[in-house]
């Protein structure tokens, strides 16, 4: 019959679902009091008011197939409802509900028991990878990260020549003694890793931070981001990331600055167990310079009014929220805040592996809260620390004709950094 | 340093993480097997990228070039 899986097919994704049984995923699943609280968490069903928009709707489809496969009722009577068989039909909502998920954790704050939507997905995301149909994107980036790792040696003098090149771009914002290398790379003895994304936008203005601080800081030859997390694949999240935590092991550094990027930096946070170094985000390295006083910032050179997106996976997920503000009042007297923000702030509607997936469409259609929040700000500038958000504002900024300047955060600091002996405004 | 008889050169200047390579894996197969492409780029990770995309997607890098401010990149169609 069309539609149906076979019977080794259904026990193979059986095998899948409950090797991601533990404790704390039995409770998500067992818990749901249906409130319906978190139903007005979401930015999809904020912005796109439909059923399976929300989060206990996403998280429904899992729960119907743990029901089907794991529950006496499921098992024994699957008749009496409530249950989903693997199908067609089933993998198709599965499907839709993991990649409807931005991830951003918004409905776990608001939860009366905390329930991890995000966890629950990591299930919807396991099945459609064992079904093979996962965005095929997201694995191809995975692979791509991988391969990297282990070919790097190959490309390393390339690179190396790259980054000489682009050593003038860094000196024209902050010089560096002549015989300094500009952008460290390789560098024996240095504290700091910095850990930056492909683009030489993401390694020019920190760069330029890092010198002017007097950071012992050395470039990773790896990009931070990890596209095995929004797939869904944690076999290959790991691989991916090891290839950082071996760099950083080799090179003795005591941190690991991540670029502005989320989920790079949440999973290198949270999620690789105890090592040897410390990993911090870089707007937490960049307010550290400025309470120490090893940077200097001038004000008077960002007159525009200027609000600040959190990063779900850096605000919300991590915990960073005063740190940006701080650094914000600190080039600006212009700033004013989205609302809601910090832990309440929407997301931007791009995470969860959207922005590489395309989904243009659909990230404009569900994320028109976004742009409403943006725009009652009245901000000329929109600033953040991620760039999976950036994307996403930079589009959201276009399609609805906001009128806005989207900027990260390191460039706004790189732009105001005072030299030795100039005049500035505090 | 060969020339290539390129069949399309694909501007990636100042692309966003991770799109250069979501363009060129949507881009290549456009031409024809054998075929090469030239790509232009600003990112110093598509150094190490592009290679290793190459490597997972069976196509080949046939060179990269560079001078301040721009990277070009020769993929060539394997697959």
């Amino acid at each position: 019959m069309e539609g149906i899986l076979s019977p080794a097919e259904s026990a193979a994704l059986k095998e899948l679902f409950e090797k991601k049984l533990n404790g704390v995923m039995r409770m998500y699943l067992d818990t749901c009091a249906r409130c319906g609280i978190c139903v007005e968490s979401c930015h999809v069903y904020a912005s796109m008011p439909e059923v399976k928009y929300t989060a206990v709707g996403r998280a429904e489809v899992v729960r119907k197939i743990f029901r089907r496969y794991f529950r006496m009722q499921g098992r024994f009577a699957p008749w009496l409802g409530e249950v989903l068989e693997f199908d067609e039909a089933t993998l198709n909502a599965v499907y839709d509900a993991a990649f409807s998920c931005t991830g951003c954790r918004r409905c776990m704050v608001h939860c009366p028991f905390g329930i991890d939507t995000q966890q629950v997905m990591a299930i919807a995301k396991a099945l459609l990878i064992g079904a093979d149909r996962e965005p095929k994107v997201l694995s191809m980036l995975a692979d791509m990260s991988i391969a990297k790792g282990e070919g790097i040696e190959e490309t390393r003098a390339d690179y190396a020549q790259a980054l000489k090149n682009l050593e003038g771009e860094v000196k024209a914002i902050w010089p560096v003694p002549e015989g300094t290398s500009a952008i460290p790379y390789e560098a024996k003895e240095a504290d700091v890793l910095y850990v930056a994304l492909a683009g030489s936008h993401s390694i020019v203005s920190a760069a330029a931070i890092m010198n002017a601080a007097g950071e012992k800081w050395t470039l990773s030859s790896f990009e931070a981001v990890n596209f095995a997390t929004f797939v869904g694949d944690s076999g290959k999240a790991k691989r991916v990331a090891q290839r950082i935590i071996d760099e950083a092991t080799r090179l003795g550094v005591k941190e690991v600055a991540v670029v502005e990027c989320g989920t790079a930096f949440r999973y290198l946070r949270h999620m690789i167990g105890p090592q040897k170094f410390r990993v911090v985000a870089f707007v937490e390295l960049i307010d550290r310079y400025i309470r120490e006083d090893r940077i200097r910032l001038d004000k008077s050179r960002l007159p525009e009014s200027v609000t600040y997106h959190d990063p779900c996976q850096i605000a919300r997920n991590s915990g960073i929220m005063e740190e940006p503000r701080r650094i914000l009042r600190a080039i600006s007297d212009r700033f004013v805040e989205l609302r809601p923000n910090r832990e309440e702030n929407w997301c931007c509607g791009g995470g969860g592996g959207l922005v590489a997936m395309g989904e243009l469409d659909f990230r404009m259609k569900s994320s028109r809260v976004k742009a409403d929040q943006l725009k009652a700000s009245g901000a000329q500038i929109v600033t953040t620390a991620c760039e999976n958000c950036h994307s996403q504002l930079s589009d959201l900024n276009e399609h609805y004709g906001l009128g806005m300047r989207v900027e990260f955060l390191s460039h706004l600091v790189a732009k105001a950094l005072v030299l030795p002996g100039e005049r500035f405004r505090r | 340093m060969a020339d290539y008889e390129t069949k399309k050169t694909l501007d990636y200047k100042g692309l966003k993480c991770p799109m250069p390579i979501v363009k060129i894996s949507q881009e290549l197969p456009k031409v024809g097997i054998g075929d090469i492409v030239e790509v232009l780029t600003t990112d110093p990770g598509s150094l190490s990228d592009f290679p290793a995309w190459a490597k997972t997607t069976g196509n080949q890098v046939v060179e990269t070039r560079q001078e301040p401010g721009l990277i070009k990149i020769y993929v060539k169609r394997l697959k």
